[in-house]
């Protein structure tokens, strides 16, 4: 075999590789992200599944969302309706820029009409050196 | 200020049509005079847009909060050090960084080279100026720097936001920016040689140091956000595989390829599509990685404001792509390799893997960032990919690409034999087994890929000690010098050669810093009362109580914990809760202690503290080795600057080339 179809097979198993890995990985580790109204309307069965769910923190039920250390529980608003679903955040790290107004995303499950978070899992879309400033100075 | 800035950005805008247009015309008609004239244009546009930069300076220093993004970024609380640095915190900041580091870069270039390249250097300033024409006119247009605030100024601003009140957010986003920016130095060499079809390696060779310099910059930016996150963000780790952090990520993997593939150009005139093929990709992902963290369409941890810039992005970049594709498709019949692949068994086809596994790896996390736009589009939902994903290819690509760090560099170009192979590399595979081996009877084979990243890395760390073994022992047979002496001499009379070493050494600790501290780390959480104590990792953290403490725009409560190991008291670590009256925010701040002996860390949170304030819970980690990442950044920055500095020796032979090159091309 000359040199250059031995590359040629090399390059095509590894390009063929890749794509298998891509596609296994995929396979194991995707989420599906979906907002309070899409969780709401059932969007590919996001209610009987593990899903990350975006939308505006609002409310709070202990107090003040920045100084609320976990186990608490917020209310969650659609960020295009007036759509809500309550979150039971039950431990873990709360984000420092974690208030009301604020994007989050968090991972978890409904059960019986409430969004049962898992630890860890809350992620707020916090300012940064890439904000556009548009969100009252505080992203 | 708010005019002068304005007026300034427009004249840099005017400036960079001039040039670009000029540099065109000079192209075309060989008009020295016109290109002259094109490169004081593209000089100018940087004093000009310098000027812009002092303007929002000074208005960030004077408080001036007329102007919105001093309005919304800064407050009459903040220390002067954030004041500044709050230049880059709004987008419009930001982008003036970009253009400004853009100008200057191509002020250097058209001063670098006002006496060599005069066939690449209009079609340089040309692309230059293009691209300075885009970003200068969205500063204009688009996302003004200097809008002023609708109606009467605010009293005082809104405030920065705490998490980027950190000395590690002065630092790290200008230099993420520096190497962002100017690898597009690089990609106009490039284009510049495909349009005026002087495709050999001269062009590799102006921008080698450039294409070095945005690739070091790049490595030690991301190094700088990944501490500040461990030692801000307060989860206990370093890196999440974000999109911000990803689009970082990307355009260094394209560049370290590049940065290899060159060298197989360079020595066998070989790889020239592929070359430019990845200057292309390298500028495209760094471009668009500002379009990612602009556009907002992909969640991340970071601030994804909607706004109009990502659009006009998005367009560049396809303009970017289109314009590259067209020019490498056009001179494909010049592109031919001088020499074949001769065998797999050769330095340059390692190169090739090298560079297949980079590429596949940046591919990889690029399809992990649109996942969420491809699923979108295709299933009308959302999907995205988590760490796992993530970290499945780190240890997929990453570990081949490991062993290819220290078989590489010993390979023979052209073709090895198997028995020289078998010279070469029995000592380091050896020393890799019995490291393994020893390793898991040492009980670390809990993590296989960990396990195997450490062997791994004893085989390149062997390879790299026998090298320079070698290089002294001839400097010393030859000079009959010091052994200290002799490893100065040595590097100095091969910098690019010794200083990649360096690199790869830093690659070592860097893999060894991340493997023990993701595979091995320890987590612990516990309520904790006055007295009570938590253990973690062979640690005791006995809780004394509570501490308040105030700055001149926060408030801090902290929990005092006496640290002890096996009965002996290692000292207090108080991790604390902080919070920020001007922008209605509170923050953890963590505690670190950190052994020097074995560079591991006992991390400390203060998860939270109880309403009557008698109990804190706190959760405590035990990261190994983990220093070893940022021991990594300093012997990578070393390891750059000497591939980088000047070398008299390599000029004369350089200069010796060109002058072959001119000779057979009259």
């Amino acid at each position: 075999m000359t040199v250059r179809p031995r590359l040629v097979i090399a390059l095509a198993v590894a390009s063929l590789l890749s794509v298998f890995l891509v596609y296994t990985a995929l396979a194991g580790s995707q989420t599906l992200l979906v907002s309070v109204d899409q969780l709401a309307a059932n969007t590919s069965n996001a209610k009987s599944r593990t899903v990350q769910l975006t939308g505006t923190a609002v409310r709070c039920e202990a107090g003040p969302c920045s100084r609320l250390d976990a186990p608490f529980v917020f209310t969650l608003k659609d960020d295009g309706s007036s759509g809500t679903v309550r979150v039971r955040y039950g431990g873990g790290s709360v984000p420092d820029a974690f208030k009301e107004g604020r994007h989050v995303i968090v991972t978890g499950r409904l059960r019986d009409g409430t969004f049962v978070a898992e630890p860890d899992s809350l992620v707020t879309k916090c300012p940064s050196k890439y904000s556009g400033g548009g969100d009252g100075g505080s992203g | 200020m708010a005019t002068f800035g304005t007026a300034a950005l427009f004249v840099t805008f005017v400036l960079a049509v001039y040039a670009t247009g000029a540099a065109v015309l000079a192209a075309r008609r060989r008009d020295r005079r016109l290109m002259q004239s094109a490169s004081n244009a593209l000089t100018a546009a940087f004093g000009t847009t310098l000027a812009a930069t002092f303007a929002l300076l000074i208005a960030l220093a004077r408080h001036d909060f007329s102007i919105r993004t001093v309005a919304d970024t800064t407050s009459l609380q903040l220390p002067w050090q954030y004041t500044l640095s709050a230049f880059w915190a709004s987008q419009e900041g930001s982008l003036l960084l970009w253009l400004t580091v853009l100008t200057g870069a191509s002020a250097l270039v058209m001063f670098q080279n006002r006496r060599r390249n005069r066939e690449l250097l209009p079609w340089v300033a040309a692309v230059l100026g293009g691209i300075t024409v885009f970003f200068s006119g969205m500063l204009s247009f688009v996302s003004q720097p200097f809008q002023q605030v609708s109606g009467p100024p605010p009293a005082n601003g809104a405030g920065l936001d705490p998490a980027l009140q950190n000395p590690y957010m002065v630092a790290h986003p200008p230099m993420l920016y520096l190497g962002y920016v100017t690898v597009a130095v690089p990609f106009a060499f490039a284009m510049a040689a495909l349009i005026s079809g002087r495709v050999d390696s001269r062009w590799l060779v102006a921008v080698r140091r450039w294409t070095l310099f945005s690739w070091m910059c790049l490595g030690v930016g991301m190094l700088l956000g990944a501490h500040w996150a461990y030692v801000e963000i307060g989860w206990g780790g370093y890196w999440a595989w974000d999109p911000v952090e990803n689009a970082a990520l990307m355009p260094w993997l394209a560049a370290t390829a590049f940065l290899h593939s060159v060298m197989v150009q360079e020595k066998k005139g070989m790889l020239k599509v592929w070359n430019v093929v990845l200057v292309t990709a390298t500028f495209s992902l760094a471009l668009f990685g500002t379009f990612l963290t602009r556009s907002g369409v992909v969640g991340s941890i970071h601030a994804f404001v909607q706004s109009s810039v990502g659009p006009a992005l998005l367009g560049f970049i396809a303009v970017v792509l289109a314009f590259a594709v067209t020019l490498i498709v056009w001179r494909l019949p010049i592109l031919r390799s001088e020499h074949r692949l001769e065998s797999v068994v050769s330095r340059e086809a390692t190169f090739l893997f090298n560079n297949l596994l980079l590429l596949a790896f940046a591919f990889a996390i690029l399809w992990g960032v649109v996942f969420p736009i491809l699923s979108e589009a295709v299933r009308g939902v959302q999907s995205t990919v988590s760490t796992p994903y993530y970290n499945f290819f780190l240890v997929a690509f990453g570990l081949p690409l490991l062993l290819l760090t220290g078989i590489g560099p010993l390979v023979a170009w052209r073709k090895a034999s198997v028995n020289s192979l078998a010279r070469t590399f029995r000592w380091p595979a050896l020393s890799a087994l019995a490291a393994g081996a020893l390793l898991a009877l040492l009980g670390l084979g809990s993590s296989t890929a960990g396990l195997t990243a450490f062997s791994l890395c004893v085989f390149v760390t062997i390879t790299i000690g026998l090298e320079f073994a070698r290089g002294m022992s001839a400097r010393r047979a030859i000079a009959g010098t010091s052994w200290p002496r002799s490893l100065v001499d040595l590097i100095g009379r091969n910098r690019r050669r010794y200083g990649g070493y360096v690199v790869h050494l830093a690659v070592v600790l860097l893999v060894v810093g991340i493997t023990a501290s993701s595979a091995y780390s320890t987590a612990s959480e516990a309520t904790l009362g006055p007295g009570q104590s938590m253990r973690v990792a062979g640690y005791t953290l006995t809780y004394a109580g509570l501490t308040r403490s105030s700055d001149t725009n926060s408030t801090t409560t902290s929990a005092v914990l006496d640290v002890s190991r096996n009965g002996n008291r290692l000292g207090s670590l108080s991790p604390g809760q902080r919070i920020y009256p001007v922008e209605g925010r509170s923050t953890n701040e963590v505690d670190i202690q950190r052994s020097m002996l074995t560079g591991t860390d006992l991390y400390t949170i203060l998860q939270g503290i109880s309403k009557d304030g008698r109990s804190v819970t706190v959760k405590a980690l035990v990261n190994p080795a983990v220093s070893l990442i940022w021991v990594a950044g300093a012997v990578f920055l070393l390891g750059a600057l000497i591939t980088i500095w000047p070398d008299p020796r390599e000029a004369r032979q350089l200069a010796r080339r060109y002058a072959a090159a001119l000779a057979r091309e009259a």
